[in-house]
């Protein structure tokens, strides 16, 4: 694939959609979520965005590190989820389903996002 | 094809975009919009003095001792005069007292109100080749301009050659059984705006006169009590009004109840008739005014229709028609739900609601408190109490009883056979009384219930919980109950959830932030009631769990909130009325209420399932024989979008149930529009079809031409927000339709 400095690809267009997504998300969840923890609620969603604000930045800076924070944040989703419902499809589906749809298109992005690094790499070498 | 798409588009996109797709359907469907309310939240419940136009309220309705405009009295009848109780005759042999085999001549049946048939042909292994007889259009729905206010409820009766049904508006008709086809209709001309809550007529009344021999008009007739507040009696044979009962055929049963407008006061309930006596009860509108109509019960003479009794909670001394400027007490709780009557021992039992503005009980008379969410043992003779059971005490929760109560014969712990009544509730507590005394048979436990946030209005320190029948609900909410489509909305909703007062069931109505109903005012039990088998013992119940979310709000919030009574002369047809905001006009506060829900996307706040069916064995130690969720997503989904998911999540319903001696149990009532068969002892579904509309309604079995029959009014339900129709729908196996 042909790759002009300067100009994006579809899937670098995707991807920094992607990143715009996960932000919105998180600010949500933060802002949310700190209601909730300040009344008494899950402290879940408060810590969850915070690190999806972060995986969001850097996907829209087209850093690889946001995808992997975002997996995180899927990692510790599910965790947080078994602990709290246990193998409940039901209630699993709320908590854990649309994140991990997101998860299978950030691991997507993988692949965008390390050929954005190493022309970054390669824009610093010359 | 381009419909089939639409469902094909609508779930793909339910399926890719969220987790999840099945909802209770509180969703539109059809015309109307869905229940508006709007919560005001913490610390909103008031608004500041410079917006409103008085400190006191500025939308009232007129002086409760206003006299009644003309047309209030909706075909204006003469009033009617009274008979003593002596001159009345004993009354005749009644069909519903012994059913012939393939009839269903009362609305619960037979005079026990047990929803069970005798018939045979429909079995487990038959049932599945059901196909539609015949539909019958009753010619009552919405018409362009008017708000959906449509749940026809109707449950048609059975008797030798004629089904006999009413539309949502009151017209009466006979049908050919076998083919559908009208054979008489009495058009009553109900009009919209005497419409309440809902159109609904849930059923008539078969009675066979003492006085009028066999073969003369109106020796069998049908009795109908009317949304505008009529009683009305029509020959069996031809529909013709009965000259001798009332005025041609009708009573006035606006008189004596003072002010009123149309729509404030309605019957929706077929009236039973008890040694003789058309006992009568009606809805007054929820959540209008502290001194709303009266909630009085009345007895009438079947035979000539004229008054008999009357028994008003607030002179209960006085059981005379009023006469002059009076009228019977202001505000006293209601008795909407289909009452039961019990011919050996002279009694009716009355299901009743609250005393007026019911979301505050500081105004309430002690006299009103003692009788109201109870069973009402009246002695029809007399019209005085008996006996009175009291299910909720003190009840803010709407929790007025909405089921008609079943009779059978019970072996009590102590090993007797008593004469029993099964009394289900919207907590989903089902109290099994002695039927001559109230007293509880199976054992009730006062529980402590929680303490009052309101000033002036404290709580009763204890509540009865009928331990000795499974418990019709589901544990307390946690906030990790709450559910959604994607984490988002279940965030939402767990902030709804720790926004508001809860300390479980009775948590008290609160004004500096909003408190949650849990059950809710859908029951638990409602007016579907419960069908029971009184050869395997086994009680058939479908029930609800949909939590509410509420608030109470200052006199000058309601104010800004434009919240007035229906009988205030700024009121708009069609504008709010029960189970949304209510401005409880004369007491210290209005109240807003709506379903716990995420208002955007329609769904219950909580995890699912939103309504169950459990099977009782009544004869072997009140064990659950089984018990799972009714109804599909099919038709539910977010926003309302049908899913046509099979899977049974369990949706919030309305109608009840038919069991029959071929082991089954027929139901729809669930808002996935279906109607099933279940196999009675194993719960399993064994059939089910797509009906036109909602069913919410309960369903009724007969034999005509050889041939089993099961027929369910399709009419669907606003508030249930199920597509309205005006489609009865009558099932038969394919060698009963070639004929």
């Amino acid at each position: 694939m042909a790759v002009r400095n300067g100009t994006k690809t579809l899937t670098e267009w995707l991807t920094l959609l992607l990143g715009v997504v996960i932000l919105l998300v998180g600010l949500i969840f933060v802002i949310m979520g700190a209601d909730l923890a300040m009344l008494g609620g899950s402290v879940y969603y408060v810590i969850c965005g915070i690190v999806l604000v972060a995986s969001g930045v850097f996907m829209v800076m087209g850093r690889t590190l946001g995808a992997f924070l975002y997996l995180g944040a899927l990692a510790y989703t599910w965790v947080w989820s078994l602990w709290e419902v246990g193998v409940s499809p039901i209630d699993l589906l709320p908590r854990a389903f649309g994140p991990t749809i997101l998860g299978i298109l950030v691991v997507l992005t993988i692949p965008v996002l390390r050929r954005l690094k190493s022309r970054r790499t390669l824009r610093g070498a010359v | 094809m381009r419909r089939s798409h639409l469902l094909a588009t609508a779930a793909g996109l339910a399926l890719a975009c969220s987790p999840l797709a099945a909802h209770a359907q509180f969703a539109p469907a059809g015309s109307g919009g869905p229940p508006s309310a709007t919560i005001p939240g913490p610390g909103n419940a008031d608004e500041p003095k410079e917006n409103t136009p008085a400190d006191s309220s500025y939308f009232a309705g007129p002086s409760p001792y206003a006299p009644q405009a003309p047309g209030v009295n909706a075909a204006n009848l003469p009033d009617i005069g009274s008979i003593d109780i002596s001159e009345i005759p004993s009354m005749a042999p009644q069909q519903s007292a012994n059913p012939a085999h393939g009839d269903w001549p009362a609305y619960g049946r037979d005079d026990n109100q047990t929803r069970y048939s005798p018939l045979t042909e429909l079995t487990p292994e038959t049932v599945n080749n059901l196909k539609v007889a015949f539909t019958y259009h009753t010619g009552s729905y919405p018409r362009p301009g008017q708000t959906n206010k449509w749940a026809a409820e109707t449950t048609p009766i059975k008797v030798g050659d004629g089904l006999y049904m009413c539309s949502a508006q009151n017209d009466i008709m006979k049908l050919d059984p076998v083919t559908g086809k009208e054979i008489w209709r009495r058009n009553l001309n109900v009009k919209y705006e005497s419409i309440p809550y809902t159109a609904a007529c849930k059923g008539v009344t078969y009675f066979t006169s003492a006085v009028v021999p066999e073969g003369q008009p109106c020796h069998n007739r049908i009795i109908e009590g009317t949304l505008d507040m009529r009683l009305v009696a029509v020959d069996a044979a031809t529909g013709e009004f009965c000259p001798a009962f009332g005025h041609n055929g009708q009573v006035n049963l606006m008189q004596g109840m003072g002010e009123s407008v149309p729509g404030f006061v309605a019957i929706t309930a077929p009236p039973p008739v008890v040694n003789g006596i058309v006992v009568v009860n009606h809805e007054v509108l929820d959540g209008q005014r502290r001194w709303a109509p009266s909630g009085v019960i009345r007895g009438y003479d079947a035979e000539s229709g004229k008054f008999v009794w009357a028994w008003d909670v607030g002179n209960p001394d006085d059981h005379s028609q009023p006469t002059g400027n009076r009228h019977y007490s202001r505000g006293t709780p209601n008795s909407w739900a289909a009452m039961t009557g019990d011919n050996a021992l002279g009694l009716v039992y009355v299901p009743t609601g609250n005393a007026g503005g019911d979301y505050y009980s500081g105004l309430r008379s002690p006299a009103e408190n003692a009788i109201s969410t109870s069973i009402v043992a009246l002695d029809v003779k007399t019209g005085s109490p008996r006996w009175v059971y009291q299910t909720t005490r003190k009840d803010v929760w709407d929790y007025d009883m909405g089921s008609q109560v079943t009779m059978m014969d019970l072996r009590g712990p102590d090993g007797m056979l008593a004469p029993a009544l099964i009394v289900p509730t919207k907590r989903g507590q089902t109290f099994v009384l002695d039927r001559r005394t109230g007293k509880p048979i199976l054992p009730v436990e006062e529980r402590p219930a929680p303490a009052g946030h309101v000033p002036g209005d404290s709580r009763a320190p204890t509540q009865p919980w009928s331990v000795g029948m499974p418990a019709l609900r589901m544990p307390e909410l946690r906030e990790k109950d709450m559910w959604g489509m994607s984490p988002i909305d279940q965030l939402y909703c767990r902030i709804k959830f720790r926004s508001a007062h809860y300390d479980g069931e009775f948590t008290a109505p609160s004004l500096d932030k909003p408190w949650i109903m849990y059950p809710g005012n859908n029951g638990g039990s409602d007016w579907g009631s419960m069908s029971y088998d009184p050869n395997t013992g086994i009680l058939i119940a479908n029930w609800n769990a949909s939590p509410m979310y509420a608030q109470l709000i200052t006199r000058r919030k309601a104010d800004a909130l434009k919240l007035m009574p229906i009988d205030d002369p700024h009121y708009k047809p069609g504008a709010g009325a029960a189970e949304g905001n209510g401005p409880m006009e004369g007491t210290p506060y209005a109240i807003a209420i709506a379903p716990f829900w995420d208002p955007f996307t329609k769904m219950l706040c909580h995890r699912p399932p939103y309504g169950m069916i459990t099977a009782i064995d009544m004869k072997h130690g009140q064990k659950v024989l089984w018990q799972h969720p009714l109804g599909t997503a099919r038709a539910n989904g977010p926003w309302g979008l049908p899913t046509g998911l099979s899977w049974e999540i369990g949706t919030p319903n309305n109608g009840g149930s038919v069991v029959t001696a071929g082991g089954l149990v027929f139901i729809a009532a669930a808002t996935d529009n279906q109607i099933r068969a279940i196999d009675e002892h194993t719960g399993k579904v064994v059939w089910s079809a797509v009906l036109p509309g909602g069913g919410q309604a309960n369903p009724m079995t007969y034999e005509a031409n050889g041939h089993q029959y099961v027929a369910i009014m399709a009419g669907g339900h606003h508030f249930m927000m199920t597509p309205v129709t005006d489609q009865l729908v009558v099932y038969a196996l394919p060698d009963a339709i070639k004929h």
